[in-house]
């Protein structure tokens, strides 16, 4: 599939899809979005460039290293790299869930400040519930893409 | 005076703490780390002492939602069980590093050892029922690691799983047991404390009567007590615990004796006011002296010295489980004092026998006898504490055995219980003629000729005699002065568990009396059978060779045989390897249990299908439709992964014209990403195969099921929603923007409201990930895998059932030598490895 339309499509596509995902995450909390949905659309854009440039574009392309051909997908540098992701996603997950109990809270209770007077955006909210759908975004992010390189690579 | 919650909280937490900490230590210390375990068993035991004379709850908040919390109740019956398990605990600890010397695994079962402790004395001290429960399966986990702690030894492993099986399986039952106590709880003392102990027992003539209301007291009782009795091993699920002797004998002292299979009988002490009654005396007397009696008969039949103690302890649990079945005060005695009392001689017994088997290098009784000389001190011991078990006077265990035979005749003049009346007495001084002749057994492995084959045996190392040294002086104080350990703990162990405590007075008796006659003849006769011990050893165990049916340890083994050949058989068809095959068992389980469940429920009924559907949404579900057609219909992967996505997205095109926006964009992304997924493996799937007529029925069929049930689902879900949104959605609607802070009330739901649920989607999708590099890492070991690791494991089992011959039951790994018993059958487990994926993936 790596024809010049699908990189070129790619190459302006997958910023665009990565800023929309980021986004889609951000303001999740007012508008339609959130951790999951971002992350699988996180993972799309990076689908996306596997599609046109081959998996191991990112090894090679990206971090600059010549591709083992003999090694183990599960074993690839770039696998290691997405399984940490999911293992930290779920470290920031539970702990952020741990955390209110240090404010004698239960597990996972969650809170939120609103900040007034902020440059561009005047009026801020900041909810504790961001550092937990991170690990939603993290988790979603490097699961789905562990099975997507490691099934890809077979 | 009201316990503190610090010192209790640190009295259960620390030796978890210490069990954490052990790796770190035993890099420091090494083989001396037994030292920090008699440090912390000590200082649990002195924080424990400090709250002497203390009552009352304390309480951490745990699950506030379920009005669960970590309740710790102190009294005197708690207390003394905990004191027992954490001294005896630092006793054995101090035993360790000279016993263990030189073995690996040491920082196992140092670790395992101090979470063992941990949880009894969290079970001793807990009052809410999960805690309870959780504390009671930490202990059968602990001590599943500690039985088998000889990991290469087959039958170490086999006693671990059967103690296993055996305990963690009554602990479920305990745990409905328990649930049920609670549902009546929260009737009785109020929804608050449902889940707590100390309040139903403070209200106990209530539950009582509301238990029997309900007509659930008998099955709550049967419940509980199936629990109990697994822990505790009463018949006929004792022969777990002569199994559990493959543990190394420290471990075998603390769980044979003092603690674990204690625990049963403390928790029947426990809840004793709040069932005592008729059922509970002809349930729990029965029991018991079944157990006793059995129990103490098969001792008599064993060949190994901890064998022999393995069944006299089942015998003593046996008699304190009778003792607290007796419905008089007496009964409480007789059980608060034995319980006492035995872990007084019989964990010094074990002690003695770890002695023996480390310095003689054999374990067969028939091939020990006259080491009075060799090892003095420990005959001495040996002596105070097998009289003890024994029962003869003055010694400790001769009181509360004759407290025993008190609250039997009491029941037999006070009670209408029939003939049982006679039997139960009888019973019980028949059991104990067993008794008497297996402690002079014993005890004669230090009297009498020195068998000539015995080699050289040197005296053992003095923090090997100490310990048991200090329980026997202990076991000797409370035989000259009984009252003095009445006073102490006793008494208030006694007003814990009975309904009407009395001033309990313990002494020799002076004028004749019922009992005292018993006890008379139970010496009388146990000292003139004596002579006939070898004969008696020698029928009983012909008996249960000719027999194997009576052995309860023949039918554990026919039903695990018998489930693992049902399992194999059943993994053939449901677990075969073919991905097709889970499919269908998956899908068409989901289907059934969700029709069946409709049926059962009642939610099916003809209601009208109000279509209200408008232009677009029907035009959409047009398209959405004839894709789903097309998809059926398309002869290549390419056309079919593309008309399937046509299907998604109209789906996705259905939620946004219903005004949900998440949805539709989680519909619109998955959809993508899973299209991208398709064409990005596409090309490994073979382009198209033939499958046979039936394979496409059974397809056919499994996916009208599927559809039916979706179908039928939604008309369900949907038709019995109340006119406009529930309570719930209301509730949703209208906090989230005060509590939750966004107006997207779908991610606040999942972040806020439900933060546990997507919490454990996110376990699910680790799990996903993580079983899928599973998946392709065990694939990438080579096809042939499977087969290399059968013969592995066979080469494996060759070896070691060499090495069995070789050790020839001498040692400490092959305990189970000659036992009648405990020998585990050699083709228990020898064909684990045949449960292999077998057939390949092959389309």
């Amino acid at each position: 599939m790596t024809t010049v339309i699908m990189r070129t499509t790619a190459r302006v596509i997958v910023p665009i899809v990565l800023v929309v995902a980021i986004s889609l995450f951000i303001e999740g909390h007012n508008l339609p979005g959130g951790g999951f949905i971002g992350g699988v659309l996180t993972t799309t854009a990076f689908a996306i460039i596997y599609m046109a440039f081959g998996l191991d574009f990112l090894e090679r392309g990206i971090l600059g290293r010549d591709v083992d051909p003999g090694k183990e997908p599960s074993r690839d540098r770039v696998v290691v790299a997405y399984r940490r992701l999911f293992a930290y996603g779920f470290a920031i997950a539970v702990a952020s869930g741990l955390a209110p109990l240090l404010y004698d809270q239960p597990f996972l209770s969650q809170t939120f400040v609103i900040l007034e007077g902020i440059p561009i955006y005047d009026h801020l909210e900041v909810a504790s519930a961001l550092a937990f759908d991170f690990g939603v975004y993290c988790v979603v992010v490097g699961g789905l893409l562990t099975i997507l390189s490691v099934v890809g690579a077979e | 005076m009201s316990p503190d919650q610090a010192v209790i909280v640190a009295a259960v937490a620390l030796p978890f703490a210490a069990a954490a900490l052990t790796p770190f230590v035993f890099r420091i210390l090494g083989e001396e780390t037994g030292i920090v375990g008699v440090l912390v068993a000590l200082s649990s035991f002195a924080l424990l002492l400090t709250q002497y004379g203390a009552e009352g709850t304390v309480a951490l908040q745990w699950i506030p939602s379920l009005d669960i919390a970590l309740r710790f109740y102190v009294d005197g019956w708690a207390l003394l069980f905990a004191l027992l398990a954490s001294g005896i605990g630092a006793l054995v600890f101090a035993y360790s590093p000279a016993y263990m010397h030189g073995q690996s695994g040491l920082v196992r079962y140092y670790a395992a050892m101090l979470a063992f402790m941990g949880s009894i004395v969290g079970v001793a001290l807990a009052s809410d029922l999960i805690a309870i429960f959780l504390f009671w399966e930490l202990t059968s986990l602990c001590s599943f690691v500690l039985i088998g702690f000889y990991t290469a030894d087959d039958s170490s492993q086999y006693a671990a799983r059967m103690a296993m099986l055996i305990t963690v399986g009554g602990g479920l039952f305990l745990l409905v047991g328990l649930l049920l106590l609670s549902v009546m709880a929260g009737d009785v003392v109020g929804p608050a404390s449902a889940f707590d102990l100390a309040a139903m027992l403070e209200n106990s003539d209530a539950m009582q009567s509301a238990l029997r209301d309900r007509g659930l007291f008998v099955p709550v009782m049967g419940l509980l007590a199936i629990g109990a009795a697994t822990k505790s091993a009463q018949v006929p699920l004792h022969f777990w615990l002569p199994n559990a002797m493959a543990a190394p004998t420290p471990v075998s002292a603390f769980l044979h004796s003092a603690t674990m299979v204690k625990v049963g009988v403390y928790f029947v002490g426990r809840v004793r006011p709040m069932f005592l009654g008729s059922e509970w005396l002809l349930l729990f007397v029965t029991l018991g002296l079944t157990t006793m009696t059995v129990c103490a008969i098969m001792a008599v039949a064993a060949t190994d010295i901890k064998e022999l103690l393995a069944y006299s302890t089942a015998s003593h649990l046996g008699l304190m489980i009778a003792g607290f079945g007796f419905t008089s005060v007496y009964g409480a005695e007789a059980g608060v004092f034995h319980l006492f009392n035995h872990a007084l001689f019989k964990a010094p017994l074990f002690l003695v026998a770890g002695i023996i088997a480390h310095e003689t290098g054999t374990r067969q009784i028939d091939s020990l006898g006259g080491l009075r000389r060799d090892l003095p001190v420990t005959a001495a011991i040996t002596t105070i504490v097998a009289l003890s078990m024994a029962g003869i006077p003055p010694f400790n265990g001769f009181y509360s055995k004759e407290l025993l035979y008190e609250a039997a005749v009491e029941a037999s003049h006070h009670h209408d219980i029939g003939a049982l009346g006679r039997l139960y007495p009888a019973v019980a001084v028949f059991g104990s003629i067993f008794t008497v002749l297996y402690s002079l057994r014993f005890l004669s492995l230090f009297f009498g000729d020195r068998p000539d084959e015995l080699g050289p045996v040197q005296s053992p190392p003095l923090t090997m005699l100490v310990p048991p040294a200090l329980l026997a002086l202990l076991a000797a104080v409370v035989s000259v002065d009984p009252q003095l350990a009445v006073d102490a703990i006793v008494q208030s162990g006694l007003e814990a568990t009975a309904i009407d405590p009395h001033e309990m007075h313990v002494g020799i008796p002076t004028s004749y009396s019922l009992p005292v006659g018993m006890s008379a003849v139970t010496i009388g006769v146990g000292l003139a059978a004596f002579p006939f011990y070898g004969r008696l050893n020698g029928s009983i165990r012909a008996i249960s060779r000719a027999v194997p049916q009576i052995r309860p340890n023949w039918w554990y083994d026919a039903i695990v045989d018998g489930l693992t050949d049902e399992g194999r058989w059943l993994a053939d068809r449901v677990h075969n390897g073919l991905l097709r095959t889970y499919a269908t068992w998956t899908l068409s389980g989901t289907c059934v249990l969700a029709l069946v469940g409709f049926v059962a429920a009642g939610a099916i009924e003809p209601a009208e299908l109000g279509v209200e559907a408008t232009l677009s949404i029907a035009l959409v579900l047009l398209v959405a439709a004839t894709g789903a057609l097309a998809v059926a219909l398309s002869d290549s992967h390419v056309a079919g992964v593309l008309t399937l996505s046509i299907l998604g997205f109209m789906i996705a095109i259905f939620y946004i014209l219903a005004s949900s926006p998440d949805l539709a964009l989680t519909q619109l992304v998955v959809e993508t990403l899973v299209l991208l997924i398709f064409l990005l493996v596409i090309e490994e799937i073979p382009e198209s195969y033939a499958i046979g007529l039936r394979r496409s029925i059974r397809d056919v069929v499994l996916s009208l099921a599927v559809g039916t049930t979706a179908f039928v689902t939604v008309l369900v879900t949907t038709s019995a929603r109340p006119g406009g949104s529930t309570y719930i959605a209301r509730q949703f609607a209208e906090r989230a923007v005060p509590e939750g802070g966004g107006s997207n009330i779908v991610n606040v739901t999942l972040v806020d409201f439900r933060g546990f649920d997507t919490l454990g989607e996110l376990v699910v999708i680790a799990l996903a990930a993580i079983s899928i590099l599973t998946l392709i890492v065990m694939r990438g070991s080579g096809d042939g895998g499977l087969i290399d690791t059968r013969a592995g494991n066979e080469l494996l089992d060759n070896e070691s059932s060499d090495d069995e011959r070789l050790e020839g039951g001498l040692s400490e790994e092959n305990p189970l030598e000659g036992g009648p018993s405990g020998t585990p059958p050699d083709g228990g487990n020898s064909d684990d490895a045949d449960t292999g994926i077998e057939g390949g993936d092959t389309q």
